[in-house]
Protein backbone atom coordinates (compact mmCIF):
# COMPACT_ATOMS: atom_id res chain seq x y z
CA UNK A 1 0.00 0.00 0.00
CA UNK A 2 1.58 3.32 -1.01
CA UNK A 3 2.65 5.59 1.75
CA UNK A 4 0.04 8.22 2.16
CA UNK A 5 0.48 11.49 3.85
CA UNK A 6 -0.23 10.76 7.43
CA UNK A 7 -1.95 13.23 9.61
CA UNK A 8 1.18 14.38 11.43
CA UNK A 9 3.58 14.74 8.45
CA UNK A 10 5.26 18.13 8.24
CA UNK A 11 3.92 20.03 5.24
CA UNK A 12 2.00 16.86 4.43
CA UNK A 13 5.11 15.08 3.10
CA UNK A 14 6.51 12.03 4.91
CA UNK A 15 10.01 12.55 6.35
CA UNK A 16 11.82 9.86 4.31
CA UNK A 17 10.25 11.03 1.05
CA UNK A 18 11.30 14.59 1.76
CA UNK A 19 14.86 13.60 2.64
CA UNK A 20 15.17 11.52 -0.55
CA UNK A 21 13.83 14.36 -2.69
CA UNK A 22 16.04 16.82 -0.87
CA UNK A 23 19.19 14.74 -1.40
CA UNK A 24 18.29 14.27 -5.05
CA UNK A 25 18.06 18.04 -5.40
CA UNK A 26 21.45 18.51 -3.69
CA UNK A 27 23.10 15.98 -6.00
CA UNK A 28 21.42 17.52 -9.02
CA UNK A 29 22.70 20.98 -8.12
CA UNK A 30 26.22 19.60 -7.56
CA UNK A 31 26.32 17.72 -10.87
CA UNK A 32 24.69 20.41 -12.98
CA UNK A 33 26.91 23.08 -11.43
CA UNK A 34 30.04 21.02 -12.12
CA UNK A 35 29.06 20.46 -15.76
CA UNK A 36 28.00 24.04 -16.31
CA UNK A 37 31.11 25.48 -14.66
CA UNK A 38 33.41 23.22 -16.64
CA UNK A 39 31.77 24.55 -19.82
CA UNK A 40 31.93 28.15 -18.58
CA UNK A 41 35.60 27.90 -17.58
CA UNK A 42 36.85 25.68 -20.40
CA UNK A 43 38.28 28.46 -22.53
CA UNK A 44 39.52 27.80 -26.03
CA UNK A 45 40.70 24.22 -26.31
CA UNK A 46 44.35 24.04 -27.31
CA UNK A 47 44.98 27.69 -26.47
CA UNK A 48 48.59 28.23 -25.38
CA UNK A 49 50.12 30.60 -22.89
CA UNK A 50 53.75 30.04 -23.90
CA UNK A 51 53.75 33.04 -26.23
CA UNK A 52 52.37 35.40 -23.59
CA UNK A 53 54.35 38.08 -21.83
CA UNK A 54 55.05 38.01 -18.08
CA UNK A 55 52.20 40.36 -17.18
CA UNK A 56 49.64 38.26 -19.04
CA UNK A 57 50.95 35.12 -17.39
CA UNK A 58 50.80 36.95 -14.07
CA UNK A 59 47.18 37.96 -14.61
CA UNK A 60 46.22 34.34 -15.29
CA UNK A 61 48.03 33.20 -12.14
CA UNK A 62 46.99 35.90 -9.73
CA UNK A 63 44.75 38.50 -11.33
CA UNK A 64 45.24 42.24 -11.46
CA UNK A 65 47.43 42.39 -8.41
CA UNK A 66 49.98 39.85 -9.65
CA UNK A 67 50.03 41.50 -13.08
CA UNK A 68 50.96 44.76 -11.37
CA UNK A 69 53.58 42.96 -9.26
CA UNK A 70 55.10 41.48 -12.44
CA UNK A 71 55.32 44.99 -13.89
CA UNK A 72 56.88 46.23 -10.63
CA UNK A 73 59.39 43.34 -10.76
CA UNK A 74 60.36 44.12 -14.34
CA UNK A 75 60.68 47.86 -13.70
CA UNK A 76 62.62 47.24 -10.52
CA UNK A 77 64.90 44.79 -12.36
CA UNK A 78 65.57 47.55 -14.88
CA UNK A 79 66.27 50.01 -12.05
CA UNK A 80 63.46 52.23 -13.28
CA UNK A 81 61.60 52.43 -9.96
CA UNK A 82 62.39 52.35 -6.26
CA UNK A 83 60.64 52.98 -2.98
CA UNK A 84 60.87 56.15 -0.93
CA UNK A 85 61.18 56.07 2.88
CA UNK A 86 57.46 56.88 3.21
CA UNK A 87 56.71 53.61 1.34
CA UNK A 88 55.60 55.33 -1.81
CA UNK A 89 57.00 54.39 -5.19
CA UNK A 90 59.27 56.70 -7.11
CA UNK A 91 60.97 56.70 -10.46
CA UNK A 92 64.67 55.97 -10.06
CA UNK A 93 65.73 55.78 -13.68
CA UNK A 94 64.52 56.25 -17.23
CA UNK A 95 61.71 54.08 -18.51
CA UNK A 96 63.24 51.02 -20.19
CA UNK A 97 62.65 50.58 -23.91
CA UNK A 98 60.28 48.02 -25.32
CA UNK A 99 57.93 48.03 -22.36
CA UNK A 100 54.23 47.10 -22.30
CA UNK A 101 51.34 49.54 -21.80
CA UNK A 102 50.99 48.26 -18.23
CA UNK A 103 54.68 48.98 -17.57
CA UNK A 104 54.20 52.50 -18.86
CA UNK A 105 51.14 52.99 -16.68
CA UNK A 106 52.85 51.62 -13.56
CA UNK A 107 55.97 53.69 -14.22
CA UNK A 108 53.76 56.74 -14.57
CA UNK A 109 51.95 55.87 -11.33
CA UNK A 110 55.32 55.61 -9.57
CA UNK A 111 56.02 59.14 -10.77
CA UNK A 112 52.93 60.27 -8.86
CA UNK A 113 54.48 58.95 -5.64
CA UNK A 114 51.65 56.61 -4.70
CA UNK A 115 51.90 53.47 -2.62
CA UNK A 116 52.42 50.16 -4.41
CA UNK A 117 49.13 48.80 -3.09
CA UNK A 118 47.29 51.76 -4.63
CA UNK A 119 48.84 51.31 -8.06
CA UNK A 120 46.08 48.91 -9.04
CA UNK A 121 43.48 51.66 -8.51
CA UNK A 122 45.29 54.25 -10.64
CA UNK A 123 43.07 55.13 -13.61
CA UNK A 124 45.76 54.60 -16.26
CA UNK A 125 46.83 51.31 -14.67
CA UNK A 126 43.20 50.17 -14.49
CA UNK A 127 42.74 50.89 -18.16
CA UNK A 128 45.91 48.96 -19.05
CA UNK A 129 44.73 46.04 -16.93
CA UNK A 130 41.32 46.08 -18.61
CA UNK A 131 42.96 45.91 -22.03
CA UNK A 132 45.23 43.11 -20.89
CA UNK A 133 42.31 41.09 -19.55
CA UNK A 134 40.16 41.73 -22.62
CA UNK A 135 42.91 40.35 -24.87
CA UNK A 136 43.21 37.22 -22.73
CA UNK A 137 39.44 36.73 -22.66
CA UNK A 138 39.25 37.06 -26.44
CA UNK A 139 41.82 34.28 -26.75
CA UNK A 140 39.94 31.99 -24.41
CA UNK A 141 42.64 32.16 -21.74
CA UNK A 142 40.99 34.31 -19.08
CA UNK A 143 37.62 33.67 -17.46
CA UNK A 144 35.33 36.63 -18.15
CA UNK A 145 33.51 38.48 -15.41
CA UNK A 146 30.22 37.46 -17.03
CA UNK A 147 31.16 33.77 -16.85
CA UNK A 148 32.10 34.18 -13.19
CA UNK A 149 28.75 35.85 -12.46
CA UNK A 150 26.89 33.06 -14.21
CA UNK A 151 28.87 30.42 -12.36
CA UNK A 152 28.07 32.10 -9.07
CA UNK A 153 24.35 31.58 -9.71
CA UNK A 154 24.88 27.99 -8.67
CA UNK A 155 26.01 29.19 -5.29
CA UNK A 156 22.61 30.80 -4.83
CA UNK A 157 20.91 27.59 -5.95
CA UNK A 158 22.81 25.77 -3.25
CA UNK A 159 22.01 28.46 -0.72
CA UNK A 160 18.31 28.18 -1.52
CA UNK A 161 18.45 24.44 -0.83
CA UNK A 162 20.11 25.08 2.51
CA UNK A 163 17.49 27.65 3.50
CA UNK A 164 14.72 25.37 2.37
CA UNK A 165 16.14 22.47 4.36
CA UNK A 166 16.53 24.58 7.49
CA UNK A 167 12.91 25.74 7.22
CA UNK A 168 11.77 22.14 7.01
CA UNK A 169 14.02 21.30 9.96
CA UNK A 170 12.39 23.91 12.18
CA UNK A 171 8.90 22.94 11.03
CA UNK A 172 9.73 19.33 11.81
CA UNK A 173 11.06 20.17 15.23
CA UNK A 174 7.99 22.28 15.96
CA UNK A 175 5.89 19.33 14.77
CA UNK A 176 7.83 17.02 17.09
CA UNK A 177 8.97 14.79 14.19
CA UNK A 178 12.40 13.08 13.89
CA UNK A 179 14.85 15.25 11.85
CA UNK A 180 18.14 13.31 12.08
CA UNK A 181 18.39 12.33 8.39
CA UNK A 182 17.30 15.76 7.28
CA UNK A 183 20.07 17.28 9.39
CA UNK A 184 22.69 15.27 7.48
CA UNK A 185 21.03 16.22 4.22
CA UNK A 186 21.43 19.89 5.15
CA UNK A 187 25.08 19.32 6.01
CA UNK A 188 25.55 17.86 2.51
CA UNK A 189 23.83 20.90 1.00
CA UNK A 190 26.07 23.24 2.99
CA UNK A 191 29.18 21.42 1.77
CA UNK A 192 28.07 21.55 -1.87
CA UNK A 193 27.18 25.23 -1.54
CA UNK A 194 30.54 25.95 0.03
CA UNK A 195 32.42 24.48 -2.95
CA UNK A 196 30.29 26.61 -5.31
CA UNK A 197 31.20 29.71 -3.40
CA UNK A 198 34.72 29.83 -4.87
CA UNK A 199 35.74 33.40 -5.48
CA UNK A 200 37.82 34.87 -8.25
CA UNK A 201 39.21 32.63 -10.91
CA UNK A 202 41.35 34.05 -13.69
CA UNK A 203 42.65 31.30 -15.94
CA UNK A 204 40.50 29.04 -18.08
CA UNK A 205 41.09 25.30 -17.97
CA UNK A 206 42.90 25.52 -21.30
CA UNK A 207 45.22 28.20 -19.93
CA UNK A 208 45.91 26.20 -16.76
CA UNK A 209 46.94 23.15 -18.75
CA UNK A 210 49.36 25.16 -20.83
CA UNK A 211 50.61 27.01 -17.73
CA UNK A 212 52.08 23.84 -16.23
CA UNK A 213 54.35 23.49 -19.23
CA UNK A 214 55.48 27.11 -19.07
CA UNK A 215 56.21 26.75 -15.38
CA UNK A 216 58.46 23.79 -16.16
CA UNK A 217 60.18 25.76 -18.91
CA UNK A 218 60.99 28.59 -16.48
CA UNK A 219 61.72 26.29 -13.57
CA UNK A 220 65.07 28.04 -13.13
CA UNK A 221 63.23 31.21 -12.04
CA UNK A 222 61.63 29.42 -9.09
CA UNK A 223 62.72 31.03 -5.80
CA UNK A 224 63.78 27.56 -4.68
CA UNK A 225 66.67 27.79 -7.16
CA UNK A 226 67.69 31.16 -5.69
CA UNK A 227 67.91 32.49 -9.24
CA UNK A 228 70.35 35.26 -10.04
CA UNK A 229 67.94 37.99 -11.15
CA UNK A 230 70.88 40.15 -12.18
CA UNK A 231 71.74 37.47 -14.74
CA UNK A 232 68.20 36.99 -16.02
CA UNK A 233 67.49 40.70 -16.24
CA UNK A 234 64.23 42.61 -16.04
CA UNK A 235 62.32 40.15 -18.21
CA UNK A 236 63.43 37.25 -16.02
CA UNK A 237 62.41 39.13 -12.89
CA UNK A 238 58.96 39.83 -14.31
CA UNK A 239 58.48 36.23 -15.44
CA UNK A 240 59.64 34.95 -12.06
CA UNK A 241 56.96 37.02 -10.32
CA UNK A 242 54.37 35.98 -12.92
CA UNK A 243 54.96 32.26 -12.47
CA UNK A 244 56.08 31.94 -8.89
CA UNK A 245 54.28 34.81 -7.20
CA UNK A 246 55.30 37.67 -4.99
CA UNK A 247 57.85 35.44 -3.24
CA UNK A 248 60.03 36.11 -6.28
CA UNK A 249 59.93 39.85 -5.56
CA UNK A 250 61.04 39.17 -1.99
CA UNK A 251 63.84 36.90 -3.23
CA UNK A 252 64.94 39.46 -5.80
CA UNK A 253 64.86 42.62 -3.71
CA UNK A 254 63.66 42.06 -0.14
CA UNK A 255 64.05 45.70 0.86
CA UNK A 256 62.02 46.93 -2.10
CA UNK A 257 59.34 44.27 -1.64
CA UNK A 258 58.97 45.03 2.05
CA UNK A 259 58.86 48.80 1.58
CA UNK A 260 56.37 48.45 -1.23
CA UNK A 261 54.25 46.27 1.10
CA UNK A 262 54.04 43.51 -1.47
CA UNK A 263 51.66 40.79 -0.31
CA UNK A 264 53.28 37.39 -0.38
CA UNK A 265 50.13 35.39 -1.08
CA UNK A 266 49.13 36.30 -4.58
CA UNK A 267 49.44 33.32 -6.85
CA UNK A 268 46.38 31.23 -6.01
CA UNK A 269 48.19 28.57 -4.01
CA UNK A 270 49.97 26.94 -6.94
CA UNK A 271 52.64 29.57 -7.23
CA UNK A 272 55.49 27.17 -7.52
CA UNK A 273 55.66 25.36 -4.24
CA UNK A 274 55.20 22.09 -6.04
CA UNK A 275 57.62 22.68 -8.84
CA UNK A 276 60.88 20.77 -8.67
CA UNK A 277 64.31 22.11 -8.02
CA UNK A 278 64.17 21.66 -4.30
CA UNK A 279 66.88 19.08 -4.55
CA UNK A 280 69.59 21.35 -5.74
CA UNK A 281 71.59 22.77 -2.94
CA UNK A 282 69.58 20.78 -0.49
CA UNK A 283 71.15 20.19 2.85
CA UNK A 284 74.64 20.67 1.53
CA UNK A 285 75.88 23.82 3.11
CA UNK A 286 77.80 24.68 -0.01
CA UNK A 287 74.49 25.49 -1.70
CA UNK A 288 75.97 25.00 -5.09
CA UNK A 289 79.08 27.03 -4.52
CA UNK A 290 82.33 25.19 -4.84
CA UNK A 291 83.80 27.12 -1.98
CA UNK A 292 82.91 24.49 0.56
CA UNK A 293 80.32 26.31 2.58
CA UNK A 294 80.90 27.80 5.97
CA UNK A 295 83.83 30.02 5.28
CA UNK A 296 82.29 31.62 2.24
CA UNK A 297 84.12 32.92 -0.74
CA UNK A 298 87.03 35.21 -0.34
CA UNK A 299 86.23 35.88 3.24
CA UNK A 300 89.71 36.81 4.28
CA UNK A 301 91.04 33.29 4.31
CA UNK A 302 92.46 33.48 0.87
CA UNK A 303 89.37 32.94 -1.22
CA UNK A 304 87.92 29.74 -2.47
CA UNK A 305 91.02 28.21 -3.80
CA UNK A 306 88.79 25.93 -5.79
CA UNK B 1 88.72 13.78 -20.84
CA UNK B 2 88.87 12.27 -24.24
CA UNK B 3 88.49 14.70 -27.07
CA UNK B 4 88.25 18.44 -26.85
CA UNK B 5 85.27 19.88 -25.05
CA UNK B 6 86.29 23.51 -25.49
CA UNK B 7 84.83 26.20 -23.27
CA UNK B 8 82.46 25.21 -20.47
CA UNK B 9 80.95 26.70 -17.35
CA UNK B 10 80.32 25.75 -13.75
CA UNK B 11 76.62 24.85 -13.51
CA UNK B 12 74.96 26.47 -10.51
CA UNK B 13 71.20 26.54 -9.77
CA UNK B 14 71.30 30.34 -9.68
CA UNK B 15 72.33 30.59 -13.34
CA UNK B 16 70.76 27.37 -14.64
CA UNK B 17 68.60 29.32 -17.09
CA UNK B 18 71.65 31.03 -18.52
CA UNK B 19 73.63 27.80 -18.90
CA UNK B 20 70.63 26.08 -20.51
CA UNK B 21 70.56 28.53 -23.42
CA UNK B 22 74.26 28.38 -24.35
CA UNK B 23 74.02 26.87 -27.84
CA UNK B 24 77.60 25.64 -28.23
CA UNK B 25 78.10 24.24 -24.72
CA UNK B 26 79.64 20.78 -24.59
CA UNK B 27 80.77 20.57 -21.00
CA UNK B 28 79.80 21.83 -17.57
CA UNK B 29 80.79 21.12 -14.02
CA UNK B 30 78.54 20.70 -10.99
CA UNK B 31 79.42 20.68 -7.29
CA UNK B 32 79.21 16.97 -6.50
CA UNK B 33 77.84 17.51 -3.00
CA UNK B 34 74.90 19.49 -4.40
CA UNK B 35 73.64 16.49 -6.40
CA UNK B 36 71.66 13.82 -4.59
CA UNK B 37 72.92 10.33 -5.22
CA UNK B 38 69.45 8.85 -5.60
CA UNK B 39 66.91 11.68 -5.69
CA UNK B 40 65.77 13.41 -8.82
CA UNK B 41 68.47 15.30 -10.73
CA UNK B 42 68.03 19.08 -10.85
CA UNK B 43 66.03 19.73 -14.02
CA UNK B 44 68.70 21.96 -15.55
CA UNK B 45 71.28 19.18 -15.22
CA UNK B 46 69.13 16.45 -16.72
CA UNK B 47 68.34 18.74 -19.64
CA UNK B 48 72.05 19.31 -20.23
CA UNK B 49 72.61 15.57 -20.19
CA UNK B 50 69.79 15.06 -22.70
CA UNK B 51 71.54 17.57 -24.96
CA UNK B 52 74.72 15.53 -24.74
CA UNK B 53 76.60 18.06 -22.63
CA UNK B 54 79.23 16.32 -20.48
CA UNK B 55 78.71 17.13 -16.79
CA UNK B 56 81.65 16.66 -14.44
CA UNK B 57 81.02 16.30 -10.67
CA UNK B 58 83.41 18.49 -8.73
CA UNK B 59 83.87 17.40 -5.12
CA UNK B 60 84.61 19.94 -2.43
CA UNK B 61 84.35 17.90 0.77
CA UNK B 62 86.29 14.70 0.24
CA UNK B 63 89.32 16.08 2.09
CA UNK B 64 91.87 14.13 0.04
CA UNK B 65 94.64 16.01 1.82
CA UNK B 66 93.55 14.95 5.28
CA UNK B 67 95.84 12.82 7.39
CA UNK B 68 93.03 10.32 7.97
CA UNK B 69 91.59 8.10 5.21
CA UNK B 70 88.78 9.56 3.10
CA UNK B 71 85.26 8.88 4.34
CA UNK B 72 84.02 5.85 2.34
CA UNK B 73 80.46 7.26 2.29
CA UNK B 74 81.66 10.43 0.60
CA UNK B 75 83.66 8.43 -1.95
CA UNK B 76 80.58 6.32 -2.70
CA UNK B 77 78.52 9.46 -3.15
CA UNK B 78 81.02 10.90 -5.62
CA UNK B 79 81.16 7.62 -7.56
CA UNK B 80 77.35 7.34 -7.64
CA UNK B 81 76.91 10.90 -8.84
CA UNK B 82 79.49 10.28 -11.57
CA UNK B 83 77.51 7.24 -12.72
CA UNK B 84 74.21 9.11 -12.64
CA UNK B 85 75.64 11.90 -14.76
CA UNK B 86 77.56 9.47 -16.98
CA UNK B 87 80.48 11.79 -16.33
CA UNK B 88 83.71 11.31 -18.28
CA UNK B 89 85.66 12.09 -15.09
CA UNK B 90 85.36 13.59 -11.61
CA UNK B 91 87.47 16.15 -9.83
CA UNK B 92 88.47 17.02 -6.26
CA UNK B 93 90.91 19.28 -4.47
CA UNK B 94 94.34 18.63 -3.06
CA UNK B 95 93.35 20.11 0.28
CA UNK B 96 91.82 19.20 3.59
CA UNK B 97 88.49 20.45 4.88
CA UNK B 98 88.32 18.64 8.23
CA UNK B 99 90.67 17.28 10.84
CA UNK B 100 90.02 15.51 14.11
CA UNK B 101 86.27 15.71 13.48
CA UNK B 102 86.25 19.49 13.05
CA UNK B 103 84.84 20.84 9.78
CA UNK B 104 86.83 23.81 8.51
CA UNK B 105 84.14 24.80 6.03
CA UNK B 106 86.95 25.85 3.77
CA UNK B 107 89.60 24.31 1.56
CA UNK B 108 92.84 24.38 3.51
CA UNK B 109 96.31 23.91 2.06
CA UNK B 110 98.45 20.96 3.11
CA UNK B 111 102.19 21.18 3.73
CA UNK B 112 104.27 20.18 0.72
CA UNK B 113 106.11 17.41 2.52
CA UNK B 114 106.86 13.84 1.40
CA UNK B 115 104.62 12.61 4.21
CA UNK B 116 101.76 14.70 2.84
CA UNK B 117 102.36 13.32 -0.66
CA UNK B 118 102.07 9.79 0.74
CA UNK B 119 98.81 10.66 2.51
CA UNK B 120 97.26 12.30 -0.56
CA UNK B 121 98.31 9.49 -2.87
CA UNK B 122 96.84 6.91 -0.48
CA UNK B 123 93.55 8.82 -0.36
CA UNK B 124 93.44 9.28 -4.14
CA UNK B 125 94.00 5.55 -4.60
CA UNK B 126 91.19 4.74 -2.15
CA UNK B 127 88.92 7.01 -4.15
CA UNK B 128 90.01 5.66 -7.52
CA UNK B 129 89.20 2.14 -6.34
CA UNK B 130 85.49 3.04 -6.29
CA UNK B 131 85.38 5.26 -9.35
CA UNK B 132 84.64 4.00 -12.86
CA UNK B 133 86.19 7.12 -14.37
CA UNK B 134 89.45 9.06 -13.91
CA UNK B 135 89.83 11.69 -11.22
CA UNK B 136 91.41 15.08 -11.78
CA UNK B 137 93.07 16.79 -8.83
CA UNK B 138 92.95 20.51 -8.30
CA UNK B 139 95.62 22.35 -6.32
CA UNK B 140 94.18 25.24 -4.31
CA UNK B 141 95.07 28.85 -3.82
CA UNK B 142 96.77 29.56 -0.52
CA UNK B 143 97.91 32.77 1.02
CA UNK B 144 100.73 31.15 2.93
CA UNK B 145 103.24 28.30 2.74
CA UNK B 146 103.78 25.88 5.58
CA UNK B 147 107.19 26.24 7.25
CA UNK B 148 108.04 22.58 6.77
CA UNK B 149 107.58 22.49 3.00
CA UNK B 150 110.11 20.11 1.46
CA UNK B 151 108.97 20.39 -2.15
CA UNK B 152 108.06 23.30 -4.36
CA UNK B 153 104.56 23.46 -5.88
CA UNK B 154 105.62 21.93 -9.20
CA UNK B 155 107.50 18.98 -7.72
CA UNK B 156 104.75 18.39 -5.15
CA UNK B 157 102.01 18.22 -7.79
CA UNK B 158 104.06 16.19 -10.24
CA UNK B 159 104.84 13.58 -7.62
CA UNK B 160 101.22 13.24 -6.50
CA UNK B 161 99.92 13.02 -10.07
CA UNK B 162 102.49 10.51 -11.24
CA UNK B 163 102.29 8.27 -8.20
CA UNK B 164 98.49 8.19 -8.21
CA UNK B 165 98.19 8.32 -12.02
CA UNK B 166 95.59 11.07 -11.65
CA UNK B 167 94.74 13.91 -13.99
CA UNK B 168 95.26 17.57 -13.22
CA UNK B 169 92.54 20.18 -12.87
CA UNK B 170 94.54 23.34 -13.25
CA UNK B 171 92.93 26.48 -11.87
CA UNK B 172 94.56 29.26 -13.86
CA UNK B 173 93.20 31.89 -11.48
CA UNK B 174 94.80 30.03 -8.55
CA UNK B 175 98.10 29.88 -10.36
CA UNK B 176 97.84 33.60 -10.94
CA UNK B 177 96.82 34.33 -7.35
CA UNK B 178 99.58 32.20 -5.82
CA UNK B 179 102.28 33.71 -8.02
CA UNK B 180 101.09 37.26 -7.62
CA UNK B 181 100.85 37.05 -3.85
CA UNK B 182 104.38 35.62 -3.70
CA UNK B 183 105.83 37.93 -6.33
CA UNK B 184 106.64 35.04 -8.68
CA UNK B 185 106.04 34.52 -12.41
CA UNK B 186 102.78 32.56 -12.75
CA UNK B 187 103.72 30.95 -16.07
CA UNK B 188 106.74 29.31 -14.43
CA UNK B 189 104.51 26.64 -12.91
CA UNK B 190 103.43 25.54 -16.40
CA UNK B 191 106.98 24.32 -17.05
CA UNK B 192 107.09 22.41 -13.78
CA UNK B 193 103.89 20.33 -13.95
CA UNK B 194 102.95 17.60 -16.42
CA UNK B 195 100.71 19.59 -18.76
CA UNK B 196 99.78 16.43 -20.64
CA UNK B 197 97.84 15.42 -17.53
CA UNK B 198 95.62 18.50 -17.55
CA UNK B 199 92.02 17.32 -17.92
CA UNK B 200 90.51 20.79 -17.80
CA UNK B 201 91.05 24.24 -16.38
CA UNK B 202 89.16 26.55 -14.08
CA UNK B 203 89.14 30.21 -15.00
CA UNK B 204 87.75 32.53 -12.35
CA UNK B 205 87.75 36.10 -11.19
CA UNK B 206 89.16 37.71 -8.11
CA UNK B 207 89.96 41.01 -6.54
CA UNK B 208 92.81 42.60 -4.66
CA UNK B 209 92.48 43.90 -1.11
CA UNK B 210 95.33 45.50 0.79
CA UNK B 211 97.81 44.26 -1.79
CA UNK B 212 96.65 40.65 -1.53
CA UNK B 213 94.84 39.05 -4.48
CA UNK B 214 91.86 36.91 -3.47
CA UNK B 215 90.57 34.22 -5.78
CA UNK B 216 86.94 35.07 -5.00
CA UNK B 217 84.97 33.53 -7.90
CA UNK B 218 82.58 36.43 -7.43
CA UNK B 219 84.38 39.05 -9.51
CA UNK B 220 85.10 39.44 -13.20
CA UNK B 221 88.00 37.46 -14.69
CA UNK B 222 90.95 39.88 -14.87
CA UNK B 223 92.84 40.34 -18.11
CA UNK B 224 96.00 38.99 -16.44
CA UNK B 225 94.26 35.64 -15.89
CA UNK B 226 93.08 35.57 -19.52
CA UNK B 227 96.63 36.33 -20.64
CA UNK B 228 97.81 33.41 -18.52
CA UNK B 229 95.21 31.19 -20.22
CA UNK B 230 96.68 32.21 -23.57
CA UNK B 231 100.22 31.43 -22.35
CA UNK B 232 99.12 28.03 -21.12
CA UNK B 233 97.40 27.23 -24.41
CA UNK B 234 100.54 28.21 -26.34
CA UNK B 235 102.47 25.58 -24.39
CA UNK B 236 99.80 22.91 -24.50
CA UNK B 237 96.11 23.56 -24.87
CA UNK B 238 93.97 21.70 -22.33
CA UNK B 239 90.99 19.71 -23.66
CA UNK B 240 88.58 22.01 -21.83
CA UNK B 241 88.49 25.29 -19.91
CA UNK B 242 85.59 26.56 -17.86
CA UNK B 243 84.36 29.73 -16.27
CA UNK B 244 83.97 29.19 -12.54
CA UNK B 245 81.64 31.71 -10.96
CA UNK B 246 80.21 31.10 -7.50
CA UNK B 247 78.22 34.16 -6.58
CA UNK B 248 77.38 37.78 -7.22
CA UNK B 249 76.40 36.69 -10.70
CA UNK B 250 76.48 39.48 -13.29
CA UNK B 251 73.98 40.12 -16.10
CA UNK B 252 73.86 37.42 -18.79
CA UNK B 253 75.69 39.66 -21.27
CA UNK B 254 78.69 39.90 -18.94
CA UNK B 255 78.80 36.14 -18.36
CA UNK B 256 78.65 35.64 -22.13
CA UNK B 257 81.48 38.13 -22.63
CA UNK B 258 83.62 36.24 -20.10
CA UNK B 259 82.95 32.93 -21.86
CA UNK B 260 83.85 34.57 -25.18
CA UNK B 261 87.04 35.99 -23.69
CA UNK B 262 88.08 32.50 -22.54
CA UNK B 263 87.30 31.18 -26.02
CA UNK B 264 89.43 33.90 -27.60
CA UNK B 265 92.32 33.35 -25.19
CA UNK B 266 92.29 29.60 -25.73
CA UNK B 267 91.46 29.55 -29.44
CA UNK B 268 88.38 27.38 -28.89
CA UNK B 269 85.10 28.27 -30.62
CA UNK B 270 82.69 30.53 -28.74
CA UNK B 271 79.82 28.71 -27.03
CA UNK B 272 77.50 31.67 -26.56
Amino acid sequence: MPALAAQGDTWGIPGTTFVLLYLTAVVAVAVLAAVHRSILFAGTRGAHVDTLGPQQIAYLNGGDRLAVYAALGGLRGANAIATAPDKTLRQSGPMPSGVTPLDTAVYNAAGKRIRARDVVTDAWVRSALDDLRAGLEANGLAVSAAALRTARMWFFAGLALVVFGVMRLFSGLANDRPVGFLFFGIVAAVLVTFTLRRGARHATTAARKSMAQVRRQYDYLSPQQSPSYATYGAAGAAMGVALFGAASLYAMDPAFAAEAEIQRQTAGGDGGGTVGGGDSGGSSCSGGSSCGGGGGCGGGGGGCGG
Amino acid sequence: MTGNYGVGIGWRPEIAGFVAQLPGLRFAEVVAESVHAHGELPRGLSELRERGVAVVPHGVKLSLGGAEPVDPARVTHLATVAQRLEAPLVSEHIAFVRAGGVEAGHLLPIPRSREAVDAVVANVRRTQAELDVPIALEPIAALFDWPDDELDEGAFLTEILERSDALLLLDVANVYANARNRGADPAELFDRVPLERVAYCHVAGGSAHDGVYHDTHTDAVPQEVLDLVAQLCQRRRPPALMLERDGDYPPAAELSAELDAIATASGYPAVT
